[in-house]
């Protein structure tokens, strides 16, 4: 199959890059895979490219170079494909919509996979007749605004399928959207076997990574360790990440009298072998839209002890068998939680297999397969190679494939990794 | 080994964004295992440490070198094992194939939880650390410590107008004399004396911070195990994987007369305490 994502921008840093590296990368491993960005800023991709995964761009903004076409008139008028409640709005214009609809008019591709809504919408509306027609949701149906939601319900008919990181959201969309037609499927976020040994349970850490943002509550995390350290001093929680709320924690910390046993470490890059360092990870948040770094303590070998918050860490975390979800905005319930497996060793060690084992399933390659799987029979093909299974993947574990997982960032993106946001 | 070196790359350089990444493994003795890919270059490979210079421009530069060897998928190893002793300081790492200048490698993954509450036996005189970290430009450096002997500390406790220390002993035993003291760091008031408690190589003090609201001031904390005249120990948070204590291990200032007092570690991960005026 020929399969060609389309990107905002394929150059750049966030979630939703990584992500569709991950599963263009698989994918390219028995079908041939293109990664076509809207826009391109930067000379190389910050994360590591499977040399069969073509990358190309639309739009070059790459300032200072002969091919930069930011100051082209057409730049500078207003999109009218891409929609005008999308959240990038600001980022298209009039040569983003020529240029989008004059690649969508001539692709050479049995499958078109959009990476977020505005692109989502100039696929249904602009491509031609047929490649397959995916829309990708990264975010959740409620987190968009109205506006939106009401672009999209006219438009997203016209998709052949659409997907989710949750079930709970491919719920919404079936019972909210009304898309006759379009196949509504979850396929989870894939993440990478990482390049480190998982962790052996016994250092007395809980590990936490994310954003210091308010929607991810670690003011309840740092109250629930409060109580965690009266019965068990012994251990201790760092907290790794950077944002807006990193005074308001050090007050709260340095208030509760926290200040042996709460750490706020920075952002840290890689943080797989941060993980390691921990035999809990802790997630507080008030929502989560998918869950990736509940997925990535797991496959690190760490159970978590998760607010049970929409939408994904109750479709990840298998409740007292791979961690323990708690209710939301609960401090007692996350002492309780933590404390559960911090006070019984074989219960946390059991919990951790079961997490190693069940995050398995997000998986480049079984991710991989759920969409190929989801191609083929949307298409009426066959794919070039076997059955499930067939995809390799992040499955292998030697030392020189270690760079290859979880931490695929190219040289060239580490400095611009310093300088980003990440966990 | 002291040598002259040509000039090799400062670190207030941005990573060279080709730069070969190397992966480090730390081992509970403190010895690192550094992997980085075979660039296939001709002639012996060497791992390149070079002591980042504090010394006059121009002043020979100390290094240590270790044989690159083929490991395992290709990949080249070398060992600094806990024996071969580095200088307290930043210890910038390169790759060195002989045949043009050194170049300076990047952090790959690092893998320091054997670092992670580390406990040494205490069997030893002096007390070796190596943590490698991330420059903030994006370069591999390993931070190292020599201490003989050294004073860990642990948890700090701040109640009232006071700070209690607790901490442990390595290198050498307590004797009866043992004290602390705490020195003003410009020698402009004299040296405050301050008693311990000694439970066998575990220790522990109590500053009261009316001895210090004299004016401003930093005041840096030396533990004494066997009295004055015998060797002394800058009390230093160093057995673990954090290369830089100060922006992680922070303890709230208390608010005295017209001074506030606070405990903090310095860029070297040795225990000060800051007085600051508060108007």
């Amino acid at each position: 199959m020929h399969i060609s994502f389309l990107i905002h921008n394929a150059y750049g840093i966030g979630g939703t890059i990584r992500t569709t590296y991950n599963l263009a990368n698989t994918l390219a491993e028995q079908h041939d895979v293109e990664v076509v960005s809207v826009n391109r800023h930067r000379d190389d991709p910050v994360f590591e490219v499977d040399p069969r995964v073509r990358v190309r761009h639309l739009v070059d903004i790459r300032k200072g170079t002969a091919g930069y076409e930011g100051d082209s008139p057409e730049y500078h008028r207003p999109a009218r494909v891409f929609p005008r409640a999308e959240g990038r709005f600001d980022q298209y214009n009039a040569l983003t919509d020529r240029r989008i609809a004059d690649h969508l008019a001539t692709v050479e591709a049995d499958v078109l996979v959009g990476t977020r809504p505005g692109l989502n919408v100039h696929i249904a509306r602009q491509a031609r007749s047929g490649p397959l027609r995916v829309g990708q949701e990264h975010l959740t149906l409620d987190s968009h605004s109205k506006a939106l939601r009401a672009q999209l319900r006219g438009v997203y008919p016209r998709l052949d399928a659409l997907t989710t990181t949750t079930e709970a959201d491919a719920g919404a969309y079936r019972g909210k959207m009304r898309l006759p037609g379009v196949r509504v499927h979850s396929m989870g976020n894939p993440v990478p076997e990482p390049g480190v040994a998982p962790a052996d349970g016994t250092g007395k850490w809980v590990v936490a990574a994310g954003r210091l943002a308010p929607v991810k509550r670690y003011d309840l995390l740092i109250r629930a360790f409060d109580q965690v350290r009266r019965q068990r001093p012994d251990w201790r929680l760092r907290i790794y990440g950077g944002g807006r709320q990193k005074d308001a924690l050090r007050t709260l910390i340095d208030e509760l009298g926290l200040y042996n046993h709460v750490f706020l470490m920075g952002p840290a890059h890689p943080i797989e072998p941060e993980w390691a360092k921990g035999s809990i990870a802790a997630v507080t948040s008030s929502l989560e839209s998918f869950g990736m770094t509940i997925v990535e303590a797991m496959r690190c070998g760490l159970p978590v002890v998760s607010t049970d918050c929409p939408h994904g860490p109750g479709e990840i975390i298998n409740n007292g068998v791979d961690g323990r979800l708690v209710p939301v905005g609960d401090v007692n319930a996350i002492a309780g939680g933590l404390l559960e497996l911090i006070n019984d060793d074989e219960l946390r060690g059991r919990m951790a297999s079961a997490a190693l084992h069940d995050s398995q399933r997000f998986d480049p390659a079984r991710i991989a397969e759920r969409y190929e799987s989801l191609f083929t029979e949307l298409t009426g093909r066959t794919g070039s190679g076997g059955r499930i299974g067939r995809l390799r993947g992040s499955v292998h574990r030697s030392r020189g494939a270690l760079l290859g997982g979880a931490y695929a960032v190219r040289a060239a993106g580490r400095a611009a990794l310093r300088k980003g946001r990440t966990a | 080994m002291t040598v002259m070196l040509p000039p090799l790359v400062p670190d207030e350089v941005e990573a060279d964004e080709l730069a070969p990444r190397a992966d480090c493994v730390a081992d509970s003795a403190g010895g690192l295992t550094f992997d980085l890919a075979d660039l296939g270059l001709p002639g012996a490979a060497y791992l390149l440490l070079r002591l980042r210079d504090r010394q006059p421009h121009g002043a020979p530069a100390r290094e240590t070198r270790l044989p690159l060897t083929p490991a395992a998928d290709g990949r080249l190893r070398a060992v600094l094992p806990s024996s071969v002793q580095l200088a307290e300081g930043r210890w910038d790492v390169y790759v060195d194939h002989g045949d043009a200048a050194p170049r300076r490698l990047s952090p790959g993954v690092n893998d320091l939880r054997s670092l992670v509450d580390r406990m040494p036996s205490g069997t030893r005189p002096h007390t070796a650390v190596r943590i490698p970290y991330a420059t903030k430009h994006g370069n591999l450096t390993v931070r190292a410590w020599h201490r003989a002997p050294h004073a860990e500390a642990g948890e700090l406790l701040i109640s009232g107008a006071e700070l209690t220390v607790r901490g442990r002993l390595f290198g050498v035993p307590f004797s009866p004399r043992a004290h602390a003291e705490l020195r003003e760091r410009t020698g402009t008031a004299a040296p405050r004396r301050v008693e311990v408690t000694v439970t066998g190589a575990d220790f522990g003090l109590t500053v009261a911070y009316a001895a210090l609201t004299g004016g401003p001031g930093t005041w840096d904390l030396w533990l004494l195990p066997q009295g004055t005249g015998g060797p002394a120990a800058r009390v230093a948070r160093l057995l673990d994987d954090v290369a830089d204590k100060k922006p992680i291990f922070t303890y709230p200032e208390v608010r005295t007369g017209t001074v506030a007092v606070g405990p903090y570690y310095t860029r070297d991960n040795d225990l000060a305490l800051r007085v600051t005026p508060t108007v």
